[in-house]
Formats: C-alpha cells, structure tokens, sequence
C-alpha cells in the first residue's frame, strides 16, 4: 500500500497590488514520482509553494489532496495533510541540538518533555533514517550539508507523505547532492512518498525527476514527463521565446562567448596572501594559515561548500573583517585594507548579499555609488564639505553606463530589486581602473539576464589585466568563469587546478573529504 | 526627457511631503501623550484644562517663565547632542549625566586649581575642560563598544553612574570647600567668572552655545566629509568597512564629541548657574536630553525645538507644586509619557514610509 | 586587620550576597526569561522601582506585606506587557522602548510614592537559618528572607523548564531563530509578549524585595541601576537562569562591600565603595564579551549583543 501523497492545485493565483505573480497555474503531483518546479527568480514558484504549505494564501485555486479538496490556511494544516517544507533557508534553530530540533518539528510536544523516552524514539527513528546525525550535536555546530540532511530529516520524522524541497541542493557537493536526492528518489519509487522539488538546475531535473513543470512570469508554460524533456527544451521554456536580437541559447552562452583566453605575459602577482589566519563570528579560528596569490588578467575561483572559511577569507581581504595572522600583499606591497591603500592600489570588492553587505539601504543610489570617492574632488569641495550636485552627477552617468533600473539617482538603495543594487555596487565598484576585485557569490539569487550581465563584466575586468578572486557556492559558475580553481575546507586550500584541466567530481571529492 | 520631468516633479512632491511626514508621528505622539497625561491627572482628581493651562504658564506664558524654559533648555541641546551624535554612527549612548557631572567637576575644579586666572583665560578653560572630560568619558564607552565589543548602552550608563560616584567622591571628598557645610561643594568661582546673561535677554550665554553647537552639528552631519562617513557607518557598518573608512575611530570621535557636548553642558551649569560643583547638577539634563534627541529623531536642529519644549516641561514643574499641590515628579511623568509614545508611533513612520515608496514606485513604473 | 575584622567583613559579605543579591536574582532571572525570546527589556529599571513603590504602598495600605507583592509582581506583569506589546509593533526598537520605559517608571513611581516616604509598612517575614548559632554576627547574616530561597527554587525551576517543557523549548526556539519558529508554526510575538511580561513580573518582585525587605523602606533613592546591572549581569551568566544565580550573589558581594567596610570603620570613600557594582560590571562586560563576535549561548534574535 503506497503512503505517498497526491496533490493536486487548480488555477492558483495571487496578486501584490497590482503586480500578478501568480496567474491560473495548475500542477498535478503524481504519488510516489519526483515533480521538479523550474523558473527564473521571480517566476512565482515560491509564491505558489509558499500558497501550498499555508504560509501565505492564495487569491484563487483549489487544492486537491488525495483527490479531496482541502484548505490549507497554515503550516500546521499542511503539516495535518502530510505536506512537509525543506526551506532553502534554513529553519533549524542553530542554539539548539538536533534532538531538540527533531522534537520541535513535531508540533504536538508534551508539557513535560521526558527525555529518556523521547530519546529512545529519537534514536530508533535515526537507526532506519537514510542519513545519520548525531542527536545531542549542536546544531550551530553542523555543516551546510548536515543541516539540509536535518531539515529533510524532520520532515521523515514527522512521516510526511510530500515532501517540498526549496533549491535541495544549493549548498550541497556534487556528491552530497547525487547522494541526497538519489535516496529520495529512491523512496519516493518505493511509494513512501512524494517529492515536489523547486529548482532551477537542468542536471538536476534530467537526472532525478519524473515529471516537471515550468512557469514564467507567474504563468504555466510547460508541464512534461521528464522523459520529454530536453537540456534545450527547459532552456526555452524557462526564457520564453527569444527577443528581438538575442536567442535563449545565446543568453545561456553569453558569458562563455565573451570569454577570451587570459593574455599571456602578464603574470605578476597583484594579490598575495601569505599564511593567512581568520577568527570567526564566534571567536573560532575559521581560516587556517591559507596562501595564495592571483596575477594579473587571471580569474581564480574559490570553490567550496559554504562554512569552510571562504566568507571569513573574502571579508578579510576586502576589509571587513580583522586578521589574526599572516599578511596581504597588494602589487608586492604590505596591504591593510585601510581607504588610502584602497584607491593607491585600485581594490575593489564585490560582497554576497550586496543589500545587506554592499551598501547601505537608507541612503539614496547616489549615495551609495559614491561611497569609494565622496572624500575626493570633485565631490569634496574646498573646507571640507561635500557636493550633492556632484554626487548626483557621477550617479546618473554610472546609472546609464551599469542599466540600472529605475534610472533614479535620489531612490533609496533598499527600494530597487535584487539585480538592480547587484548593478549599482558594481557601478560603484567596477566605474573606475581595477587592479584587484574580490567577489563573493556575486549572483547569487539573481536571474538568469542578470547573471550573464554581471558575468560578462567580471571578465572583462579580468580581460582588462586585473587580479580577479572570485569565491562561489555553485561549482559550476566557477568552472565556466575562472582560469584557476582553489577549494578551500575546513579553512585550508586543499585543492588547486587549472580550468583547462578540471575535472568537477575530483573537485567535488575535495571539497567534501572529511565530512 | 519626460523622464526627467518626472523625476524632478517627484522630487519636488516629497520634498515638502517627507517634512510632514517626519513630524506627523512626533506630533501625534505629543497629543496622545498629552491625552494620557490628562487621564492621569483626572485620576488624580486634578483637573487636566487648569494643569495644562499651568503648564503653558509656567513655561511659556511670561518673560520669567520664557527665560527659565531657555535656561534649561540650554544644558538640555547639549546632552541631546551626546545622544544624537553617536546616534548618527547607530549607537544608543544613554550616559550624558555623568558626563555632565564629571564636565561640570572639571570646570568647578578650575576655580580650586588656578583661582587667580585671568577671566579671559578662566571661562574658555572650564568650557575647554568640560570638553575634554566629558569627551573622554563618552570616548571610552564608544572604545570599550569597538575594541571589546561591550554594548554602548549599558555601558554608557554604567559609566555614568561611576562618573556620578566619582564625582560625589570628589565634591565630598577631596575638592570639597570646608565652608560649604549643609550642601557640598567645591570652592564657589570667583565672582567675575561667572558667565553673564545675554544682552536684552535674562538667559545666560550657555543657550546661544548650545544652539550653535546644534547648528554647527546639523552642517557637520549635512555638509561634511565625515558626517557622511558616519552616516555611512552608522547605515551599514559593513559597507563602511568594504570601502575602508576608519570606523572604530569615527564611532569613537562620534562619542568623544557627544560627551565633550555633554561636558560643556555642565561646565556652563557651573559658571552661569550654580557658581561650583555641587550635587544641584545632578538634576537629570542628561537623561532629559535622551528624551530630546529621541523627539527630534537624532535630527540637531529639531534639537533645538524640542529642548525648548522639554525645558518648558521642566520650567512648568514648580508652578504646578505650587498651585494644584503636584508632586514634582509630575514632569517627568509627562516626560515619560512622551518618549514611550514616541516609540510606539514610530511604527506609525514605518508605514508612513512605505506608502511614500510605495506612491514613488507607482511614479517610477510609468517612467 | 585584625582577626576579628577580618570575619566581620567577610560575614558581612556573605550576608550582603543574599541580602543585597536577592534583587539582582529575581531581575536577572526576569531578563533572562525576556532574553531567551529574542528581547531586551532595558525597562526592567522602571519596572523594578514601579514594583518597589506599589509594594509598599499596598502592603502599607492593606496591612499584608504579601498583598503588597503580589501587587508588586502585578505592576510588573502589567509593565512588561505594555513592553512585550509596543516592542511587536513593526520598527519599534526594543533597547529604545525600554529606556522610555525606564524613565515613565522612575517618574510615574516618584509621582504616585510621594506620599508613602513616610510611613512605616509592614515588612516581608525573615527565616533565621543560624538561629542554633551564637555567634551574633553569624545569625544576623543568616537571618534570610523568604523571598531569597524562593528565588533559589525559581531559577532551578528554569533551569529545568527550558530544557524538559513544551514552554521553555517553545520561548528557546522563538528566541534562537524566528523563522524556523514561523516555520513550525509557533506564535512568535506571542511567545515574546509573554515572556517579557513574566520578565516584567520578576522585575516587580525584585522591586518589592528593596522596598519590604532590604533596605526596607520606599525612598526615590531606593534602585541604584540594579534593573540595568541585571541586562549585563544576564549575559556574564550566558543566559544561563543557574548562571544567573551565582552571578547574583557576586553582585550581591560586591554591593554590600561599602556596608561591609563602614561596618568596620572605614567610610572615607563611601561613595566609590558603593559604586563597586558598577565598576563589578563593567569589568565583567569587557572581560566577557568580545569585539564583533557573538558569545556562545547568545539567543540568535537578540539585538543586544550585535
């Protein structure tokens, strides 16, 4: 007898004002097969998924459980039904153990919690789990990895008959990935459940999914067996039909195309990091001793699952973060990462989550792309003071040249979209001559028009001679863009390769190694 | 081209819109605050028409009562200044009493330690002093904040109440004048020290200092190099440091010239008002000023306003102990009353805030 | 120093750890609950001189120094709500309410207790521990109010329930990370509002521990910034309510180092002896925290400590 869940929705919609993110979709999960959810970032598959767990109602639309029409208007009912969420963003509680957090999802604790037997459940639950955590572990205290197991994990816990995955595999390894959704599909074969999985990998939709489903713009565009479906196929679903003057296969390919071959000769250290050590948020040491050096006209890619030291690296290098030992040297000189050093020496930084990291939201656009040079003629005029007319001037130039939109210098940063403050730092950062550019995941969450842009500038930068260290989540971008490829784990280098002659799985063996 | 235009009237609409909407929760504030305030003293069985009728008297309603309202509200732009300064670099400072205690024991000092200086050197060099160890008091809660990562807020005021034993200590203690028997004081300024009122007015010139230490600021915050370097650093202080401004040392130079404010707040209690440090002081500017700097939304030149306001709340006080028998503390009820509505409207800018995104997006998308 | 000075002061120390710790506990205690759900409730000073100025106007009025606290745990109930409430409005800053918070309660407590400065109201019952004891000194420190092992009791009693209840796991939870809280559904404002108006309430109790125990009279003089040291003393403790206790008695020693010392003829440098707490506490707080990082135990939504 099959647990597995049919579910079924019927022209869902939702409006936000007057913007309609979701218009008449329907989608029919079959039980016991893997359905992967395609789009673009905005496409409206998280509106639709978080209207299916009750996190947020929809406007229109039935959904059918079983072939029964149910209402869901709260995680708990969906959670009745037997419909679990894996966020991409986490929801463990990091201060609190994997027992803890295992209890927790159950929703349904008594008033005295009587560990001794919880434990016992919990470890006979563990015992016939797909994957294996220790209970009393500190949840802070797990890798990217582990925690996704977690997540996937309490929703087994909680014996969910569907289970939704938001992006699974984002912050996992090559084989962490094959692993983790192997086993899934495996179980959802055996009939124990059913998968809904929101993505926007083609690898992983050809390689683990039964059937998919694509939606653009908050419509349906395709619903097919997976057996149907092509690597070029999903690739115009996903960017509808071409515009004038460019093709989908063209924007997919845009960055490679504009890729030339580094020129050689130039082959000058610009950045050096020598023994390099970093402390964490939590006063631990995060970066071990690392050395490396990038030269001018090279793009090298920091590869490595997330909470291996990278961040903490990266923030050292562009200075927002204190070093505990070793040294930086830009174009062979002592670097301290103070203004001065900055502009004599051309570095610039591109930060993840350029909202919260790149610029400050409450001050205009203007503002913001002023940041490297308000204490600089034109802008500081004489006694001191600083010129809004110049400010303003420089942005609406930088506006134009980056296509940032709305084109408004006097807009508040925290107003504009995702790719749009992504454009603006780089209107900051990328305006001027660059020596050395740190960049970490720097298109992360945007979409696929977005990422090409910014790609396409980072090597150009790296065309034009300068030393480009770029740190990535996703292999993959790391292997379409960079000359040389370093794999940072457990704060050390552990890997290095160059591009030409990479090879993905022995890299996805050295950053997971050891977990 | 219509882009342009577009722009530009959008521009000139919030112009004068987004003033409004600044002081539309502040004024609300006041008048649900003051509606509390009413019931509160309807309770009391005091009627709230002849307490509020009162309250404007005695802090606004003649010369005497005008000049009392300015002469507190003097010391008052000083230490909303120590709370508007580091606010602007995202601290909460909360300990401008004990600066203005410790400034005020600094210039007091001056008197015991070189009682025969010239008037000329005398005043600046109480005001300078009052600086300088206000300054560092402040200073050194923004250092242990940067360099061992201690909570402004807690921090401040723990110093504060050490600044304020401290300076207990020291005016009973070791600069204490003998004839000063009742009330401990340090040795009384010499006569000519004394800071004079200005002319026409019977406000002494400490209030036309803090006015203009409130405009200089508002141009320092406005105008300046640094002020937009602390704006930046008090916005997102990991951006200021991905572009590498100095930012222990700006939140730092932020605090110093907080406290210096608060300083010279006491220096000037002590050469025009009180004539030595004594515990009179101690009489809650500093924590009045929080109040302030809160009311005019860490903005210098509101300060000036809303001091005056607070001063009058002040200045009020004794009229209504005398007449409808309230016990003093009544002002700082009001007082109260007013910040914790000022708070909680604060969600009311919030949203304020997002229909006026909202309405320039609506403009933005026709462009 | 004699002998006999000698154990006079460290009797004296003793005794004050209790006597002048109570207060610290029961207001650590309260901001430790705030705390563990994601607040910072700065107003506990309010609170706690509202609590102490109500207790001892009831117990005063009504005869029954117990009425009195329990108005005093009322008052304080009543006050942390209004925080828990004002603080789940949206852009409403916690650390900034409770200052407001702080200066409504000293006013309003300085306004309403004017008139009970005077009389005498009827204290809190002491249970004499060392009454087997001859040594007088002894006794009269272990001369220990009831409110002191009922403290005792409370923060076993959290120790326990934030590890083995459905409350205590729900307030950590709400507390470490708000979204997985939303996530599984748990009412989050709620669980705050809750949790910083039964902060609130231990705050009260405190307050009326200064006004019918130690020092046992109502006076505007009467806190000193014990609502304030207790934010700081709860993160020595790491959020810890067992931490919180030993960290209270170390307050508590510290505060009855000027009593102590004037109990033995030395007064000169009253004033400074008397601010030892603060002095106590700043040095604690550059010892225990640490330049943009975050301690281990730190509640993940706290505010306070970024």
């Amino acid at each position: 007898m099959s647990r597995a869940l049919a579910l079924e929705v019927i022209a869902a919609g939702k409006s936000f004002g007057a913007f309609r993110a979701l218009d008449e979709v329907s989608l029919r999960v079959k039980p016991g097969s893997v359905h992967a959810l395609l789009g673009e970032n905005g496409a409206g598959k998280s509106t639709l998924v978080k209207g299916l767990i009750g996190y947020q109602s929809l406007d229109q639309g039935q959904v059918m459980v079983d072939g029964r029409e149910v209402e869901i208007a709260h995680p708990r009912a969906a959670q009745k039904l037997g419909i679990g969420m894996v966020y991409q963003h986490f929801t463990v509680a990091p201060g609190l153990s994997v027992a803890e957090n295992l209890l927790l999802a159950t929703g349904k604790l008594p008033l005295h919690i009587r560990w001794g037997r919880v434990r016992a459940e919990l470890s006979a639950f563990m015992d016939g789990a797909p994957f294996k955590l220790a209970l009393d572990a500190p949840v802070s205290g797990l890798s990217a990895g582990e925690k996704q197991k977690l997540e996937i994990l309490k929703q087994l816990y909680l014996q969910q008959r569907l289970l939704i995955l938001d992006e699974p595999t984002s912050v996992l390894t090559v084989q962490e990935a094959d692993e983790v959704l192997g086993l899934l599909r495996d179980m959802a074969h055996r009939g124990e459940i059913s998968v809904l999985m929101i993505t926007h990998k083609f690898g992983e939709v050809l390689a683990y999914a039964d059937e998919v489903t694509v939606l653009r713009r908050g419509r349906l565009v395709a619903q097919a067996p997976v057996a149907e479906a092509t690597h070029d196929k999903l690739a115009r679903w996903i960017m509808g039909e071409p515009e004038a003057g460019e093709s989908a296969e063209a924007l997919l390919d845009d960055a490679a195309t504009r890729r030339l071959p580094r020129a050689p000769g130039s082959r000058e250290a610009r950045l050096e990091v020598d023994r390099l050590s970093v402390l964490d948020d939590r006063g631990l040491p995060r970066v071990h001793e690392v050395s490396l050096a990038v030269h001018g006209g090279e793009l090298v890619g920091l590869a490595g699952i997330a909470g291996n030291g990278q961040r903490e690296l990266i923030e050292a290098l562009s200075g927002q973060r204190s070093v505990l030992g070793g040294a930086i040297r830009v174009d062979g000189l002592p670097y301290a990462a103070t203004r001065a050093q900055m502009r004599e020496r051309r570095v610039f930084s591109l930060p993840e989550e350029p909202l919260y990291r790149g610029c400050v939201g409450k001050l205009s656009v203007a503002e913001n792309i002023a940041l490297r040079n308000f204490d600089q003629a034109p802008i500081r005029r004489l006694g001191g003071l600083v010129s809004y007319r110049a400010i303003r001037a420089q942005a609406q130039a930088r506006i134009a040249a980056f296509k940032v939109r709305p084109p408004l210098p006097q807009r508040a940063m925290a107003s504009l979209s995702g790719g749009n403050v992504q454009r603006a730092v780089l209107a900051r950062e990328l305006s001027e001559p660059v020596n050395v550019l740190i960049a970490a995941n720097p298109v992360f969450g945007l979409d696929f028009r977005a990422v090409a842009d910014i790609h396409a500038r980072l090597l150009a930068a790296r065309n034009a001679g300068a030393a480009v260290l770029v740190a990535s989540d996703d292999l993959d971008e790391l292997l379409q863009l960079a000359d040389r490829l370093l794999v940072i784990r457990n704060g050390r280098i552990v890997y290095e390769v160059d591009a030409a002659s990479a090879d993905r799985a022995v890299i996805g063996g050295h950053m997971a190694a050891g977990h | 081209m219509s882009e342009l235009l577009r722009e530009r009237a959008l521009v000139l609409m919030r112009a004068p819109g987004s003033f409004a909407l600044a002081a539309l929760p502040t004024l609300l504030a006041v008048c649900s605050a003051l509606a509390m305030f009413s019931l509160f003293l309807l309770a009391q069985d005091v009627s709230p028409l002849e307490a509020l009728r009162l309250m404007f008297k005695g802090a606004f309603g003649s010369s005497f009562a005008w000049a009392n309202s300015l002469q507190r509200a003097a010391p008052l732009m000083l230490t909303a200044l120590c709370v508007a300064l580091p606010a602007r670099a995202g601290l909460v400072v909360i300990g401008g009493e004990g600066a203005l205690a410790l400034g005020g024991l600094a210039a007091g000092s001056v008197a015991v330690m070189a009682p025969s200086l010239a008037v000329k050197a005398a005043v600046p060099l109480m005001v300078l002093m009052g600086a300088l160890i206000g300054g560092l008091w402040i200073a050194f809660a923004g250092m242990l904040r940067q360099w061992r990562g201690v909570n402004e807020t807690i921090g401040s005021l723990l110093l504060s109440y050490l600044g304020i034993a401290l300076f207990n200590h020291l005016v009973e203690g070791a600069l204490r004048d003998p004839a000063s028997l009742n009330k401990p004081s340090t040795l009384p300024l010499p006569e000519s020290w004394m800071v004079g009122a200005m002319p026409g007015l019977e406000v002494h010139w400490g209030f036309a200092f803090g006015a203009a230490a409130c405009v200089l600021a508002w141009i320092f915050l406005r105008w300046s190099v640094p002020g937009f370097a602390l704006n930046v650093v008090g916005g997102n202080v990991n951006v200021a440091r991905l572009v590498g401004l100095p930012v222990d040392r700006l939140v730092i130079g932020a605090c110093f010239a907080g406290g210096a404010a608060a300083g010279i707040a006491g220096a000037f209690e002590v050469a025009a008002v009180q004539g030595s440090a004594n515990a009179s002081l101690l009489s809650g500017y500093g924590y009045a000023g929080i109040l302030v700097a809160f009311a005019a939304r860490q903005n210098p030149l509101a300060v000036i306003v809303c001091a005056v306001l607070v001063g009058g709340i002040g200045a009020s006080g004794s009229l209504l102990q005398r007449r409808l028998g309230l016990p003093d503390a009544a002002t700082l009820v009001l007082q109260g009353l007013i910040f914790a509505n000022l708070l909680a409207w604060e969600a009311l800018q919030g949203r304020l805030a997002n229909w006026q995104l909202r309405l320039s997006s609506l403009g933005a998308r026709d462009v | 120093m004699s002998e006999a000075v000698v154990s006079t002061l460290a009797i004296g120390m003793i005794g004050g750890a209790i006597r002048v710790g109570t207060p610290y506990l029961f207001v650590s205690l309260g901001e430790c609950i705030t705390e563990k759900g994601g607040r910072v409730n700065l107003g506990l000073e309010g609170i706690l001189v509202m609590g102490a100025m109500s207790g001892y106007a009831l117990s005063y009025l009504s005869g029954s120094p117990w009425i009195g606290l329990l108005c005093a745990a009322a008052m304080g109930l009543c006050m942390g709500l209004l925080h828990g409430l004002i603080c789940s409005l949206p852009r409403v800053n916690d650390i900034a309410f409770g200052i407001g918070l702080m200066l409504l309660g000293t006013g309003l407590a300085f306004f309403l207790g004017k008139g009970f400065i005077q009389p005498q109201a009827p204290q809190l019952p002491a249970l004499s521990l060392g009454s087997f004891i001859a040594d007088p000194r002894w006794r009269s420190a272990l001369s220990i109010n009831a409110l002191f092992p009922i403290g005792v009791l409370l923060s076993l009693l959290l120790h326990w329930g934030l590890r083995s209840t459905r409350p205590g796991l729900a307030l950590r939870l709400v507390g470490d990370h708000e979204g997985t809280a939303r996530a599984l559904g748990y009412p989050v404002a709620t669980v705050r509002i809750i949790a910083t108006a039964v902060g609130g309430a231990f705050a009260g109790v405190g307050g009326a521990y200064l006004s019918l125990c130690y020092p046992g009279s109502w006076s505007e003089g009467l806190s000193s910034g014990q609502g304030i040291m207790a934010v700081a003393l709860v993160i020595f403790a790491r959020w810890r309510p067992l931490g919180c206790l030993a960290a209270a008695m170390l307050f508590g020693a510290a505060g009855a180092l000027g009593p102590a010392l004037q109990s033995i003829g030395i007064s000169s440098g009253y004033h400074l002896f008397n601010a030892a707490p603060y002095a106590l506490t700043l040095a604690i707080m550059i010892a225990s925290c640490r330049p943009r990082q975050t301690l281990g135990g730190t509640p993940g939504e706290l505010s306070l400590t970024r």
